[in-house]
C-alpha cells in the first residue's frame, strides 16, 4: 500500500529527512535480549475505573454538537459511504 | 529571580494591586504583544475570575497561593468551552467539551487563565514556526525563533505576559524553548502528571510541564498538577516537594557528562566552553565529576523520531474530519477523510504521519520501528547503569544557538538534529530541568526517574554556583 493511502493524505510523499533518520536505525546495533524486559504496563485491576456510565453534562453535549462539521436537527451528518 | 508567585500573592493580600487590574494589565500585554505568542485570549472569563478574588479579599476572606495569579495555557490542553486548537487548520474552530486534568487542577487552586498559546501544530516542530498563527519570535532577539513546541508559553513568562505557563514535552518542548528564552522548564518524570486532555502526540513520551521564572514558582505548579488520575493510567502517585527540601542539596556527590555529546564537530565552540567552564565551578565545590559514555546524538534523534512518528500517525488518525474539525468534502467517504487531512495538516504533520505510517507497515516495521524500540530499552538500561554511579547528569540543552526565523523551515533534518541533547532524557522518561545558567540556551539537569524532587535541589544550588 502506498503512503498516501496509508496515512488517508492526497498526495503525501515521504520525504528525504524522514528516510535518512531511518537509515541510521537500520544501521544500530540491537542487543539479543528482547525488549521486553520493561514494558509491563498492566494496571491493578483495583486501579481500573469503575465500570459504569456517566452522563455528560448539558454543556458538554452542546459543545460536542457545536463542533459537527456538519449538522441536521442535532444530529451530526456524515459522509456518503461508498461500497467498494 | 525570586518567586513571582509569592510576590504577587501577597500585593493581592496586601491590597497593593487589584487582580482585576493585574489581570487586566496583563490582558492589555498580550494583546498588544507582536511575538506571535496568542492563539486566543480568555479575556472574559478572566476578569470574571479576578473580580470573585477581588471580592474575596475585600470580603477578609483568605485566599490561597496561586488564587488570583495569571497564567497561560499552550494550545493543546482541552479547556471546557475555549477554543483548542492545537495551532492548526483543522482544529482552527473546534471547542474543548471538557478541562485536561492538570489545568483543572490549578483552576481549582484559583489561577487565572489568561491565554491559549501559539506553538508548533500538535507539537510537531522545535521552532514554533510550524503554526497557522505565525512564527513565534524569541523573547530576547525577535529575529530568532522561540524554540519549541511550547514556544509561546516560554515567551510569554519570558517577557511577563503570564507568572507562569503551563507546556508539553515529548522530546524537550519545554526545555528546549525554556533554553532559548533564558527562563526555566521542566519535564517531570513521566507520569507524575496526567496527560488527561493533553492532545495526544507520541503518548509514551508526552509530559505536562510547567514554565517560569523561579524553581519555587516550578516546585508550586508541579506540585498542584502532579497526581494519580484515573483518566490516565500511566499516572503515579507523587509525594509533594517542600520548599524547604530543596534548599540544601547535600547529597549530589557526583555529577556526570556525556562525553560524546561535548566531544563532538556539531556543538558549537561557546557552547561546548561554557558548559566545560560550568562543570569546573561545581568541581571546585566538591562534588566529583564522571565523563559517562552514551549513545551517538544520530542513534538518539533518530530512536526518537521513529516511536515519535509512529505514536502520533496512530494518535492522529482520529483527526479525519468526521466528528468535529474543518471537514472538506471529497467524492467518497475516504476522499473525504484524505482531502480533509490534506488541506488542513501542516507539511511537518504530514511529515511525521507519513513516516510513522512507513515505519508501522509490513516489511518496515521489524528494521526500523521494533529496532526502534529495543534501542529505547538500551538506553533506558543505559540510563539505570549510570544512575548508579552519578546522581545527576547534566547536559547542554541544545548543541546551537537558537536558529534565525525561516531557517528550521528549510532543513527539517537540522531540526531534528537540533533536539539531539533533549530526547534522550524523555526516550528514558526522566525527570529533567532546564534553568537559564552556564550555557547560552542553558542547562538540563536530570536525575533518575521519580526524583524530581533532586532536579529542583540541584537546580537551586546551580543557582548559587554558577
Amino acid at each position: 500500500m502506498t503512503v498516501d493511502i496509508l496515512s488517508s493524505i492526497k498526495g503525501a510523499q515521504s520525504s528525504d529527512a524522514v528516510g535518512k533518520l531511518f537509515e541510521v536505525i537500520k544501521n544500530a546495533n540491537k542487543t539479543n535480549n528482547s525488549f521486553n524486559k520493561n514494558h509491563n504496563k498492566a494496571v491493578f485491576l483495583d486501579d481500573l475505573r469503575e465500570d459504569i456510565v456517566i452522563n455528560s453534562p448539558q454543556i458538554e453535549k452542546q459543545i460536542i454538537i457545536e463542533n459537527f462539521p456538519k449538522e441536521k436537527n442535532g444530529y451530526l451528518v456524515v459522509s456518503k459511504v461508498i461500497e467498494e | 529571580m525570586e518567586s513571582q508567585i509569592h510576590k504577587i500573592h501577597q500585593q493581592l493580600i496586601s491590597k497593593e494591586i487589584s487582580c482585576t487590574q493585574l489581570v487586566q494589565e496583563r490582558l492589555g500585554l498580550l494583546k498588544l504583544n507582536t511575538h506571535n505568542t496568542v492563539n486566543s485570549l480568555l479575556d472574559t472569563l478572566a476578569i470574571e475570575l479576578a473580580a470573585k478574588v477581588d471580592s474575596k479579599i475585600e470580603n477578609g476572606e483568605e485566599i490561597g497561593l496561586l488564587e488570583g495569579i495569571p497564567f497561560g495555557i499552550k494550545d493543546v490542553f482541552m479547556v471546557k468551552g475555549t477554543y483548542t486548537t492545537a495551532s492548526s487548520d483543522l482544529l482552527k474552530k473546534y471547542k474543548s467539551p471538557y478541562t485536561a486534568t492538570a489545568i483543572q487542577k490549578i483552576l481549582d487552586a484559583g489561577a487565572i487563565p489568561l491565554v491559549k498559546e501559539n506553538c508548533d501544530s500538535f507539537g510537531h516542530g522545535s521552532s514554533s514556526e510550524n503554526t497557522i498563527f505565525g512564527s513565534v519570535k524569541n523573547a530576547i532577539n525577535p529575529k530568532l525563533v522561540s524554540g519549541g513546541s511550547s514556544g509561546g508559553s516560554a515567551v510569554n513568562v519570558a517577557k511577563d505576559y503570564t507568572v507562569f505557563s503551563v507546556g508539553g514535552d515529548t522530546g524537550g518542548s519545554v526545555r528546549q524553548p525554556a533554553g532559548y528564552n533564558k527562563i526555566y522548564g521542566l519535564k517531570p518524570t513521566y507520569g507524575r502528571i496526567s496527560r488527561f486532555g493533553l492532545m495526544a502526540y507520541a503518548s509514551s513520551t508526552d509530559c505536562v510541564g510547567p514554565i517560569a521564572k523561579s524553581i519555587e514558582d516550578i516546585r508550586i505548579v508541579l506540585n498542584v498538577m502532579s497526581g494519580k488520575d484515573v483518566k490516565d493510567q500511566t499516572t503515579y502517585k507523587s509525594e509533594k516537594i517542600s520548599k524547604e527540601n530543596i534548599l540544601k542539596c547535600d547529597e549530589v556527590k557526583t555529577i556526570g557528562y556525556f562525553k560524546n555529546f561535548i566531544e563532538n564537530d556539531a556543538i558549537d565552540t561557546q557552547v561546548k566552553s561554557e558548559f566545560l567552564a560550568s562543570i569546573e565551578k561545581i568541581k571546585a565545590k566538591g562534588i566529583a565529576i564522571k565523563e559517562l559514555d552514551f549513545f551517538e546524538s544520530d542513534t538518539l534523534v533518530s530512536t526518537y523520531y521513529t516511536l515519535a512518528m509512529a505514536e502520533t500517525a496512530s494518535n492522529l488518525s482520529r483527526l479525519d474530519g468526521t466528528n468535529y474539525g474543518n471537514r472538506i468534502e471529497g467524492g467518497s467517504l475516504k476522499d473525504t477523510y484524505s482531502v480533509t487531512r490534506s488541506g488542513n495538516f501542516s507539511e511537518e504533520t504530514k511529515r511525521r504521519i507519513v513516516g510513522g505510517n512507513q515505519v508501522l507497515s509490513q516489511g518496515f516495521s521489524d528494521d526500523i520501528y521494533l529496532k526502534g524500540l529495543n534501542i529505547r530499552d538500551q538506553i533506558s538500561n543505559n540510563f539505570e547503569k549510570d544512575f548508579k554511579e552519578v546522581d545527576i547528569i547534566l547536559s547542554p540543552v541544545t548543541p546551537n544557538s537558537p536558529p534565525q526565523i525561516g531557517d528550521s523551515l528549510k532543513d527539517p533534518l537540522a531540526m531534528y538534529l537540533s533536539d539531539a541533547y533533549t530526547v534522550g532524557f524523555s526516550l528514558g522518561q526522566l525527570p529533567t530541568i532546564t534553568v537559564p545558567q552556564g550555557t547560552e540556551t542553558g542547562l538540563q539537569i536530570t536525575a533518575a526517574k521519580n526524583n524530581d524532587e533532586l532536579v529542583l535541589k540541584f537546580a537551586n544550588f546551580l543557582k548559587d554556583t554558577i
